[in-house]
């Protein structure tokens, strides 16, 4: 074929998201009098069958041998028309697109101005297009393992699925035991099914999986490489207990000098373990770790004469000697489910939850209604002799959510459905209780969602429309001030016992894994997806890919639904053995190279190194670079001096006369 | 103080040395106050070496000579060092260029020569008249005293004659050397880059006036970029035809862009040598420019280029707390 | 009736956060200025600030850089580069008397669609202000 550039310009309508504001078909004729353009035509949908199809024929009839689509972003249909190409026999990086979409006729109203926007952008691509050169993807295999972050039902499900298919998962958790948020609930809406039950099964089958290797009590320290190739350092805290000899038999919480002093966590901070636990009975693995915060040998250096906890194990199985260790595993593709902490309430002072004790979040009442909490199941408050059993209770939605005051605008999606289940429960716990919900609304959208929703509303659980403005105390009675809007009338309402329904909000600590891994945040701060309609569980990196609650709130199915998703995704690497890397590399011309390896310090990814080679008779030493390793970001060219180094399809020489085009006129 | 016998027999043993391949320094120029480098091979011809006043050439920049001829069948490059006599703010360069990997530590031996400044040509010239006969100077007393043909003999005060730049210069004597043929001189210079300041507190259409009517006179001679010790790349960026960032006519928007393309590429790398604007024949003030990427380099990043041989070059690094408060 | 001028921008924009981020404004059809022509480079630490003084003279009235805010980059340290070569070459641009409302810098990521529109509309009324740059022009040549 002539190597002379033969350029086929497409410019689509979308419909009439571009045709509406740009004048389609002055773009077009403007495009075919450009210099080397051959064919320009425009068609209502380019990345349709039959629009593909238009320049798959183009090519092969009229010898076109770059393309120019003017659609939509690039971020959007790049990949389609680089596919179109190869399926005509051109190579896919003769692609050029210019975005008259989202950055024009989606943006601008007045269509004069939209078209002749347009029509300078496609210049642009056309002088870039002309300049294109054909890229070959280097293709490396894919480590058949993945690295799952993070022991909820998210991770749990992710790596099951993994496991079946007979691939190795590393998972490591950061706490001693996984199940994460859903070992803590009592009941699950809408089914009422036992939290535990469904869930501890799972957890035995990821412990006992041939095909996972879990790491509990630990946290990923380092994570480099790139897709198919990730290299991992884990941290595997010291328990302070040989996990080897610990029975989990409890003989040492019974005796740690602590017992019943330390707040739980799990318990939500309503019940009391001892310096040495285990978090809760069901946990996996079923071993006990001391509390390097808490523990008194630990903190003081001393514990009495010696510390109970070691006297008292019929194994000797607690080590004081104990150090973290460090692992090192290399996968192929990572999945981050890291789960979401809960809004703290004493952000909203006006609910009183820091003032008053019977002000309670639901994660708190979750635990009070649990039969394995610290009350057995029952709803009391106080202690000892001042325990009594509330009969007014209330409970107020979107604490920490909807709210732009503590920065959380996004709907939290699961507070309407627990409450309603906890506003069941109550009533069927405490037969002669009033209860009554606050609520701005009412968003049952599942599944079984909405008949739940009205078996709770028949049960003679109140549904009080508006936001009540503080809780105070009145006697013995807290009083809540709200207006019922449906009514129109202000109320003081005495009650017994408040609970919040507080939103989700992600990790405190989520900075730790975006700095590993690269991970962009969506506004409302959860980790962000590829894509958020048709890449819901992608990461901008590649072969890393999000699961569960770390990506956005969202209830048990969902969070099973898209792990699985998470979990078919790496599995694509994994299971084909093979991917392809980025083509748009630098490459160094090393005649003019002069080696004073700025570029080698500049790169992020270590992916240039010094090679001597010998020119004309004398040694020099020149940069090269690994193509593999190369991730295309171009900040080595920006940096050379002599314009040595150059990045494929971003080349200085690619983008000059881009800026000549875009300035003439 | 300067030393000359002791200068000629140091380096008559370098050039004597069998890893030496020749020495670099200055002897005496052919006519007024002009000297010229000499490239010494045989030790015989270590006489005509000389230090003063009037040395004003950068001989770092012959550190990079592109000596790349290619090496004749059957023969082995010349792979032996390079002795080169060394200012303070030559030495800089040499250390600049060491950061870059431009010259190896091995390749070169450095001879040290502590200076109390060299003079401005033109400003000598000026009060002198241009003379055909050679001149000798010396530094005697912090004056410097010019021997003129005919016996005459003129001392006059060192800011009277002397570059503008050894006038600020806070490194006069070299910061890296192999030996350093007399003592070190006291710090006499300080810099509040008082030449940049002026020029910054004018309003932007008297800055862009003021720039337009010098770069007018750019003949686009190149020898700024020639006689700079940090100007080596074999191919030029700034002559490249493809692509082609400034085209080679002498209009003043191709040479505003040269000029601000050269300027911006020693951005952490000029070590304010001055040469550039001691050849430019038609007297740029070129330090202007290079002096005010210097003093923000300083200023912001707290960083002097050719001081430190371990350093990371200023261009390839950065600090995540790099001060960034006019981006939106 | 006045002649209005309008200014020719051209945008650098890197393709992770701020050209999806202009993507954003456009699916949620926040309505800006036509003055700006992206060029899409894969990431800030790619633009040679000397495209900026190429870009005044190819006819641009305004030159805006954006990318990652730092700390996000999808390379890691691009926009640290950036940042350190667009502060120094913005200093040489006020010092050779190029009007600084004629260059800007920005951090916008993928999510911040309504900031890019503010970004948008600053550098346009700051290009308007500082008039047409016709000083800095290349000849014209006939392609």
């Amino acid at each position: 074929m002539n190597n002379k550039p033969k350029i086929g310009v497409y410019v689509c309508h979308c419909g009439i998201n571009i045709a509406k504001t740009v004048g389609v078909d002055s773009v077009t004729e403007y495009a075919a009098q450009l210099p080397n353009v051959k064919v320009a035509r425009n068609y209502s949908y380019m990345c349709s069958d039959p629009g593909q199809l238009l320049v798959k024929e183009d090519i092969k009839n009229e010898g076109l041998n770059r393309i120019v689509v003017s659609a939509c972003s690039p971020r959007m249909h790049e990949a389609t028309f680089r596919k179109t190409l190869v399926e005509a026999g051109l190579n896919p990086y003769y692609l050029e697109m210019a975005n008259i979409r989202e950055q024009c006729s989606w943006v601008h109203e007045d269509e004069n101005e939209a078209t002749e926007k347009a029509k300078k952008l496609v210049a642009s691509a056309v002088v870039k297009a002309r300049l294109l050169e054909p890229l070959e993807e280097k293709e490396v295999e894919v480590e058949p393992a993945t690295l799952v972050i993070g022991g909820g039902i998210a991770g749990i499900q992710a790596a099951l699925d993994i496991a079946d298919a007979g691939f190795q998962v590393y998972m490591v958790e950061k706490t001693p035991s996984v199940g994460g948020t859903m070992a803590r609930l009592d009941k699950t809406f809408p089914t009422l099914d036992c939290s535990a039950c469904i869930l501890t099964p799972k957890m035995v089958d990821v412990a006992s999986h041939p095909n996972i290797e879990l790491m509990t009590y630990s946290q990923v320290e380092e994570i480099t490489g790139y897709v198919g190739n990730f290299d991992v350092k884990v941290r595997k805290k010291a328990r302070y207990v040989d996990v080897d000899k610990c029975t989990g038999c409890g003989i040492c919480a019974e005796e740690c000098r602590l017992k019943n002093r330390v707040p739980s966590e799990f318990e939500e901070g309503m019940g009391k373990r001892s310096a040495i636990y285990m978090p809760f009975p069901q946990a996996v693995p079923a071993k006990f770790t001391v509390d390097p915060e808490r523990c008194i040998y630990l903190t003081r250096g001393k514990c009495g004469e010696s510390p109970k906890c070691v006297d008292a194990c019929p194994s000797q199985a607690v080590d004081f000697e104990q150090e973290d260790e460090f692992v090192d595993v290399r996968v192929g593709a990572v999945i981050v489910a890291t789960g979401f902490d809960v809004f703290d309430a004493s952000r909203k002072p006006e609910y009183g939850y820091q003032d008053y004790d019977n002000v309670l979040t639901a994660l708190e009442m979750e635990r009070l209604v649990s039969a394995s909490g610290p009350t057995g199941g029952k709803i009391v408050l106080g202690e000892g002799d001042d325990a009594y059993t509330p009969k007014e209770i209330a409970f107020i939605k979107c604490v920490g959510s909807r709210d732009e005051s503590v920065g959380n605008e996004y709907c939290s999606r699961v507070c309407c459905m627990y409450t309603a289940k906890l506003a069941h429960l109550v009533h069927e716990k405490i037969p002669d209780a009033n209860v009554r919900i606050y609520y701005m609304d009412v968003r049952a959208f599942g599944k079984g969602f909405e008949e739940f929703y009205d078996r709770v509303r028949r049960e003679g659980i109140r549904y009080i429309r508006g936001n009540p403005s503080e809780i105070f105390k009145r006697g013995d009675k807290l009083v809540i001030k709200a207006e019922d809007t449906l009514k129109a009338m202000p109320l003081e309402d005495e009650v017994d016992m408040v609970v919040l329904a507080v939103g989700l909000e992600p990790r405190r600590d989520s900075r730790e894994i975006i700095d590993l891994l690269r991970l962009s945040q969506s506004g409302d701060r959860f980790y962000m997806e590829a894509h958020p309609k048709l890449a819901p569980v992608d990461t901008a990196t590649d072969g890393v890919y999000l699961a569960g609650c770390a990506q956005g709130p969202k209830d048990i199915p969902d969070t099973v639904a898209q792990a699985k998703g998470a979990a078919s995704s790496a599995l694509i690497l994994l299971s084909s053995g093979r991917v392809k890397v980025q083509a748009q590399v630098s490459v160094v011309n090393e005649e003019t190279c002069r080696g004073c390896t700025y570029c080698v310090e500049i790169c992020p990814y270590g992916a240039i190194e010094m090679v001597e080679v010998n020119q004309m008779g004398h040694q020099v030493s020149v940069a090269r670079v690994n193509e593999v390793l190369c991730k295309g970001c171009g900040a080595c060219v920006a940096g050379c001096f002599s314009g040595s180094i150059q990045q494929k399809s971003f080349k200085d020489g690619q983008i000059l006369p881009q800026l000549a085009v875009l300035g003439v006129m | 103080m300067v030393d000359l016998d002791k200068l000629r027999t140091v380096a008559k043993e370098t050039v004597s040395r069998d890893d030496v391949k020749y020495l670099i320094g200055w002897s005496q120029g052919t006519f007024g106050f002009r000297v010229s480098p000499h490239f010494v091979k045989e030790p015989e011809e270590v006489d005509s070496l000389t230090f003063s006043p009037l040395c004003c050439n950068n001989l770092a920049t012959y550190l990079t000579l592109t000596e790349k001829n290619p090496v004749p069948r059957g023969e082995e490059a010349d792979t032996r060092k390079v002795a080169l006599m060394v200012k303070g703010c030559d030495s800089r360069a040499v250390v600049q260029q060491l950061v870059e990997h431009g010259v190896g530590r091995d390749q070169v031996y450095i001879i040290g020569c502590p200076c109390e400044g060299v003079v401005d040509v033109k400003k000598v010239e000026k009060k002198f008249g241009e003379l055909l006969e050679p001149v000798q100077a010396s530094w005697e007393n912090g004056k410097v005293s010019f021997q003129l043909p005919g016996g005459q003999v003129e001392s006059l005060p060192r800011e009277e004659v002397l570059a503008q730049n050894c006038l600020t210069c806070r490194y006069p004597n070299p910061v890296v050397s192999d030996i350093l043929l007399w003592d070190e001189v006291e710090v006499k210079g300080n810099d509040d880059y008082e030449d940049v300041k002026e020029l910054e507190s004018k309003s932007s259409q008297d800055k862009w006036a003021y720039w337009q009517d010098k770069f007018t006179s750019c003949i686009r001679c190149y020898s700024c970029r020639n006689v700079c010790p940090l100007c080596y790349c074999e191919d030029c960026i700034l002559d490249r035809l493809n692509p082609t960032w400034v085209f080679r006519s002498t209009n003043v928007a191709e040479n505003t862009a040269f000029q601000m393309a050269r300027a911006f590429h020693l951005a952490g790398r000029c070590i304010e040598c001055g040469e550039c604007e001691r050849v430019c024949p038609v007297d740029i003030p070129l330090m202007k420019i290079n002096r005010k990427l210097y003093k923000e380099v300083h200023e912001k990043y707290e960083f002097e280029p050719g001081l430190d041989p371990e350093t990371k070059p200023f261009q390839a690094s950065y600090r995540p707390d790099d001060k960034e408060d006019f981006i939106l | 009736m006045s002649d209005k001028f309008e200014p020719n921008i051209v945008a650098f924009l890197c393709n992770w956060c701020s050209y999806a981020g202009a993507d954003l404004a456009g699916t949620s059809r926040i309505q800006y200025p036509p003055n700006l022509h992206i060029v899409r480079v894969m990431c800030t630490g790619r633009v040679n600030p000397l495209f900026v003084v190429n870009a005044f003279q190819q006819g641009a009235d305004g030159v805006l850089v954006s990318g990652c805010h730092p700390g996000d980059c999808h390379y890691m340290e691009g926009n640290y580069y950036a940042r350190r070569r667009f502060t120094l070459i913005r200093e040489l641009l006020e010092y050779v008397g190029v009007d600084p409302k004629r260059f800007h810098m920005s951090w916008v990521s993928a999510s911040e669609g309504a900031k890019w529109k503010d970004v948008v509309e600053e550098v346009v009324e700051n290009a308007k202000a500082a008039g047409p740059f016709d000083q800095f022009r290349r000849n014209k040549i006939n392609w």
